[in-house]
């Protein structure tokens, strides 16, 4: 039995973890290729999540076809947001950057909370009770179709950075945007894209999250202080570290919602400590090295 | 910085003291309530651009303001130690968190801290809404009306404290102080090598900013009269701590203060005809001041409007 409980949290670990990992990506693809830490990021999931539900509601579009629509629809808020807001201040102090994402996830937040109040919403499909038993441990269809999705959403990014031109342009940029405008590489260009793809990722994630979680005007925020906590746990911009940072979270705070009385409670505050606990024994995160 | 001594400005201030002593007796409950909540707002204000002057960004002011108000709360229900002294305790509890949580942060790049901080204020609310038999939990606490509901006491009290805090900001600005901490925000590496210790100088901006957000955070609880974790510790706070400077003026006396008047007339007025999503105004506020106009209110001031002044 005891067993069987490791076990059943280990697996709801693993799979939250997927969407963690999901969520995470493209605010480390933003961090990495432009050294901005996207505090609005978030927002976009929650964006993503709404438009989900709005269209689950509306016109009974499944969620799992909002993947690409809610994907689709950020890419196009992505590239609109970083024309008008971030470009103009690529070359500020950092602080401009950081205060000016923080104001747009201010803005949304509570455009959100204007336009479709601060009820929880949940989008509940025809097979959004199903689960499949695998000897002790039962896992829910939603959860696994969502943890599958997130995992092929992370290999297609992997793809796209190290296969496709537009990719590697993102990954030189990230070393050296220099150098890499140097030999030819339209650096703007490769911002904007970047942006872009990183809002579509938050985008599709915000589908999934409508479908295993409330959908309301904070959720992209809770979501960011995870990601916060999964860009300190992997060493800030690393790609790598970030899937590493997502299933340390993910499962410390499943085993804390089982083993820990009241964990479920406790396991919001999990992000902070694990923050901390990182910060004093090793600040450039647990794997790789610190970028400057 | 020429600070060059005017009769002129020390008119100026003398009048707008008296002024400010002479206003309880000018209005009614209403406008002495709403002159409370001003005051208490300028001191969040100043003292988050005490900080922001080493160059750190706080997101989670609310988090001292919290320990204040509940250190205040607490120590009024274990031991009713009286109002002020427990205003003091809780200026007293946050610089001692703050120390702490400085010394991990604050060696760190900048970015750190702010993610650290957002997560610091969330943390607590977690710890305050799971250990309610200590906290008191989602219902909040309440204390007794400070002063047996007399506000004119307690106007005078904040008004106190923010001349308090406006002075620490104007010793800093006049000491050398502010050379450290601009050389801190300027450049780090370059402050390190002329011999300025960044960290040991931003733990101290820190510890400073949240003596007087935990004293305000105390203030808050004993004149509210009723805190719950969700308000005291919550991202409204920490937003308003921000943004009221930034829309003022960064790293001047005067900014946070007015600053401070624009923003919180826009959200009384704001609070009246929506009902959720105020902050609404935050965020836009934000925006725009970073697109729009960098040095704030006060920027405008000194660029636009003045030259037009010494034109004529």
């Amino acid at each position: 039995m005891e067993w069987a409980d490791f076990l059943q949290s280990f697996a709801n670990g693993l799979l939250i973890a997927g969407l963690y990992a999901a969520v995470t990506l493209g605010l480390t693809l933003v961090l990495g290729v432009m050294g901005i830490v996207n505090f609005a990021h978030g927002e976009m999931v929650m964006l993503g999540a709404y438009n989900t539900f709005w269209l689950f509601t509306l016109l009974g579009i499944d969620p799992l076809l909002s993947i690409a629509l809610s994907g689709l629809l950020l890419f196009f808020i992505g590239l609109l947001i970083y024309r008008f807001t971030i470009r103009p201040i690529l070359n500020d102090p950092p602080i401009n950057q950081l205060l000016l994402t923080l104001g747009i996830s201010i803005f949304l937040q509570n455009l959100a909370m204007i336009l479709w109040k601060t009820d929880s919403r949940s989008v509940i499909t025809s097979y959004s009770g199903m689960s499949l038993s695998l000897g002790a441990v039962n896992v829910g269809m939603t959860r696994l179709l969502t943890f599958l999705i997130a995992v092929g959403l992370t290999l297609f990014l992997l793809f796209f950075l190290y296969k496709a031109r537009p990719g590697k342009a993102m990954r030189a940029v990230s070393e050296n945007n220099t150098a890499s405008w140097l030999i030819g590489i339209n650096v703007q260009k490769t911002y904007l894209l970047a942006f872009g793809v990183a809002c579509a990722l938050a985008g599709a994630s915000g589908a999934l999250v409508s479908t295993i979680m409330y959908t309301y005007p904070m959720v992209g925020f809770k979501l960011s202080l995870k990601a916060f906590c999964i860009l300190v746990l992997g060493g800030l911009g690393n790609i790598p570290g970030a899937l590493f940072g997502s299933l340390i979270l993910g499962l410390t705070e499943s085993f804390v919602g089982t083993y820990v009385p009241q964990g479920s409670g406790w396991a919001e505050g999990i992000s902070f400590i694990l923050i901390m606990v990182i910060l004093i024994i090793k600040p450039t995160g647990l794997v790789g090295t610190r970028r400057e | 910085m020429n600070r060059s001594f005017s009769w002129k400005k020390v008119l100026f201030l003398v009048l707008l003291l008296l002024f400010a002593l002479w206003f309880p007796r000018l209005v009614d409950a209403y406008f002495l309530h709403l002159a409370v909540t001003f005051f208490l707002a300028m001191i969040l204000a100043s003292s988050w651009d005490i900080l922001a002057r080493t160059g750190q960004v706080s997101v989670g002011q609310a988090g001292l303001f919290g320990i204040g108000a509940y250190a205040a709360a607490l120590l009024f229900k274990w031991v009713h130690l009286s109002p002020v002294l427990g205003m003091l305790a809780g200026g007293g509890v946050s610089v001692v968190v703050a120390a702490l949580l400085g010394y991990l942060t604050l060696r760190l790049r900048g970015i750190y801290f702010s993610i650290t901080t957002i997560a610091f204020a969330e943390a607590l609310s977690v710890i305050w809404l799971m250990t309610p038999a200590v906290t008191g939990g989602a219902m909040g606490l309440s204390t007794p009306p400070l002063f047996g509901g007399d506000r004119q006491q307690a106007y005078y009290l904040i008004l106190g404290i923010l001349i308090f805090c406006v002075g620490v900001v104007w010793m800093i600005e006049a000491t050398r102080l502010n050379f450290a901490f601009t050389a801190i925000r300027e450049n780090e590496e370059v402050a390190n090598v002329m011999g300025i210790n960044p960290t040991r100088y931003k733990v101290l901006a820190f510890m400073i900013s949240a003596f007087f957000t935990g004293f305000a955070g105390g203030f808050y609880s004993h004149y509210n009269t009723y805190i719950i974790p969700y308000e005291v510790f919550g991202l409204g706070i920490s937003i308003a701590c921000l943004v009221m400077p930034i829309f003022g003026g960064l790293y001047t006396i005067a900014g946070p203060l007015i600053g401070t008047m624009i923003v919180k007339v826009i959200e009384e007025y704001l609070r009246v005809t929506v009902s959720y999503g105020h902050q609404i105004a935050y965020g836009l506020i934000l925006i725009l001041v970073v697109l729009f106009m960098p040095d704030g209110v006060m920027g405008i001031w000194r660029n636009k409007i003045l030259p037009l002044f010494k034109r004529l």
